[in-house]
């Protein structure tokens, strides 16, 4: 699984000396360094699929951070942006949050605030990856359910009692109640409260399709 | 277009006055001969009436024979006593004629050879008078000049003319036509008159001052014109000269931030990383060593920077030739191009300067740009105090072999500590001031041979001196 992997800082800055500089400051924190001096190189060729971070810096030729940035964010990137930059403007500061930087830091750049804003990426993105396991592991049981077991799923979490339940779909409480443990059991779930945390999301959006 | 209509309007009009005058003239004239001739032809019925009243008897010498001498346009005189026969029939038709309409009547007209006849019917001689056309012409009291004049006259009678002065035709211009009948029952003879005015008798040298004229003050409003538009473009220029300079100034600074930041960056990032290597345990010397090295050559790397936009940024202007210049004008000048931003903050300033022109040696436009720098400054230092409070003063003065420009004001003053630090670039008082101004004042200064200083004003306030070396008189 890639999230056991040591988390990856993509770092992209046209200069030579900013980056290897970078690059071994990042690296005493125990944080992998993968510097890239041509943004195009970059975005052909970056693991997509690893827990990491990327540095921009806005200024370079060819092609600038702010532009990067909007691409990766086109192309569904996942990994936290932190933009760097040698004279901020308001305005370039609020295009970059708006196109979904994470951070945008001044150069000359202080250690304290680089490493820390690194980390906080790399968790973040670690959460994001987690959450998005999660969603995917619920919605593989949850393709398992009959087209019944579905129905009654979505009465629970409508909040509706077995007998309702029975009334509502014109079976005996006793077929309910057996409906139920079968879906309680391929969800994986021992209580209605975890039910309705994990999948009340996904019955709804069913009911609703 | 205007000047084009103007021109030629006027001149049309000054041809028309000067083509009526001579139709005047013309029309005068003519009613003059007409008059004399007239009152000439009348004359001869007065002869034969008297002729015929008298009736001088017939004899050898007769009376009548002495008037060819009294009157040299009678050339002959004949009579027809009773019972006797004209010599020539036609005296004798215009007799019965005449006997008819009881007055003297042409016997025969010969205009060819300048002669007619004129018999009146009486009891009991009738007289017949030869006459001289040419001596019938008054020219004692003739109004033209016979020989040169431009009027063609001419007398008709029965299809003949008789020519009494020739004129001047033909050509390209206007005419003016007389005829009328003498005002005589007997000799009704016909005076036509006709006039050519040419066109070189136009009046071209009034219409060629008129269209001169026109075209000197059109000349003259559109250099005004022309002269107004260069000021006004001149001051925008400067405003823009002075907007482009800021926008410069603002790129440069980006660059710059850039240019050093990246060096910058790396010392600190190799410095920092460095200090944790050695917070290690173990210490990583070596990669720690290989960080400071990075970070001294990317100090040098920012230096190179710093030097490079020096050489950049230092002041072309100071390298042009320094020439004599009067600063009475230059500082006129320079008072002329903020006099909008005087009136608008009610400053009047003060002049304090020698009669005689003071002549320094400077590059007019350093030592304009200096003047209108300092200017500039004191008028924002005046926007602190009340307006009751502001004044500026301005004196030129010489002092052995300088000359000098004092710029006074009583705005708030430089605080002591600033005092030195005022020529610095970059070194600013005001929130939006680049802090450039002055320095670059002083560098234009020094770079003509000059000197700028700042000092404080008595009672208050700032006073900025510029000295510059007098021009060899």
């Amino acid at each position: 699984m890639t999230a056991t992997l040591s988390p990856i800082v993509h770092l992209v800055d046209d200069d030579e000396a900013v980056r290897s500089s970078l690059a071994l400051l990042i690296g005493t924190v125990g944080l992998r360094v993968q510097p890239w001096a041509d943004p195009q190189a970059f975005l052909a060729g970056f693991d997509r699929q690893a827990v990491g971070v990327i540095v921009l810096d806005v200024r370079m030729p060819g092609m600038s951070g702010l532009a990067l940035l909007e691409a990766l964010v086109a192309q569904g990137v996942d990994q936290p942006v932190v933009m760097l930059t040698g004279h901020g403007t308001v305005e370039m500061c609020r295009r970059a949050f708006k196109s979904g930087a994470a951070e945008f830091l001044e150069k000359p750049v202080d250690d304290e605030a680089l490493l820390e804003a690194l980390q906080n990426g790399v968790r973040r993105h670690v959460q994001s990856r987690e959450r998005n396991q999660a969603d995917r592991l619920a919605r593989e049981r949850y393709a398992q359910l009959s087209e019944r077991e579905r129905e009654v799923l979505g009465l629970i979490v409508a909040g509706l009692t077995n007998k309702e339940i029975g009334r509502s779909l014109l079976l005996s409480p006793r077929t309910v109640e057996a409906h139920r443990a079968n879906l309680f059991a391929k969800l994986e779930t021992q209580s209605l409260a975890q039910l309705i945390r994990n999948y009340a999301a996904l019955a709804e959006q069913d009911g609703a399709a | 277009m205007a000047g084009l209509l103007a021109c030629g309007l006027g001149s049309v009009a000054i041809a028309r006055l000067e083509l009526s005058r001579l139709r005047d003239a013309f029309d005068t004239d003519m009613r003059i001969v007409h008059r004399l001739l007239s009152q000439r032809v009348v004359q001869h019925d007065a002869v034969l009436a008297t002729l015929a009243l008298l009736q001088p008897p017939a004899q050898a010498d007769p009376a009548e024979q002495r008037l060819p001498a009294l009157y040299s346009q009678i050339l002959r005189v004949q009579r027809r006593d009773r019972g006797a026969v004209w010599a020539d029939p036609r005296q004798h038709a215009a007799e019965v004629i005449s006997r008819a309409v009881r007055h003297a009547t042409l016997s025969h007209v010969d205009f060819k050879a300048g002669r007619y006849e004129l018999v009146l019917a009486a009891e009991p001689a009738s007289f017949a008078l030869l006459m001289d056309l040419r001596a019938v012409v008054p020219w004692s009291e003739w109004p033209m000049q016979p020989k040169t004049s431009r009027v063609r006259v001419a007398l008709e009678q029965d299809g003949q003319a008789f020519a009494l002065q020739p004129g001047q035709a033909g050509g390209w211009g206007w005419r003016f036509d007389f005829a009328k009948h003498l005002a005589s029952e007997s000799q009704p003879f016909n005076v036509v008159a006709s006039r050519f005015v040419s066109a070189g008798e136009l009046p071209w040298l009034p219409m060629l001052a008129w269209s001169l004229a026109v075209a000197g003050l059109l000349a003259g409003m559109r250099a005004w014109q022309a002269q107004r538009q260069a000021r006004q473009r001149a001051e925008e220029l400067l405003r823009l000269g002075q907007v482009s300079r800021l926008n410069a100034l603002g790129e440069l600074a980006a660059g710059m931030a850039h240019e050093l930041n990246q060096p910058l960056t790396a010392v600190l990032a190799n410095t920092q990383a460095a200090g944790r290597l050695l917070a290690d345990d173990p210490p990583d010397l070596a990669t720690a060593r290989a960080a400071m090295d990075q970070a001294a050559q990317q100090a040098r790397r920012a230096s190179d920077v710093v030097g490079r936009l020096r050489r950049v940024v230092e002041p072309a202007d100071a390298a042009a030739p320094a020439r004599p210049v009067v600063l009475q004008e230059a500082l006129r000048n320079a008072l002329y191009l903020v006099e909008p931003e005087l009136a608008k903050r009610q400053i009047a300033p003060v002049l304090h300067a020698p009669t005689e022109p003071l002549r320094v040696l400077a590059e007019p436009v350093a030592l304009e740009q200096i003047l209108h720098n300092l200017l500039m400054n004191a008028l924002q230092a005046l926007e602190q105090v009340p307006v009751a409070e502001r004044s500026l003063a301005l004196t030129l003065s010489a002092s052995g072999d300088r000359g000098r420009v004092e710029v006074a004001d009583s705005g708030p003053g430089i605080a002591p500590e600033h005092l030195s630090r005022l020529f610095e670039p970059f070194f600013s008082t005001r929130d939006k001031g680049l802090g450039l101004g002055l320095s670059l004042c002083e560098s234009l200064a020094l770079g003509m041979g000059g000197q700028l200083a700042a000092g404080h004003n008595t009672p208050r306030g700032a006073v900025l001196r510029l000295s510059l070396p007098k021009a060899p008189s």
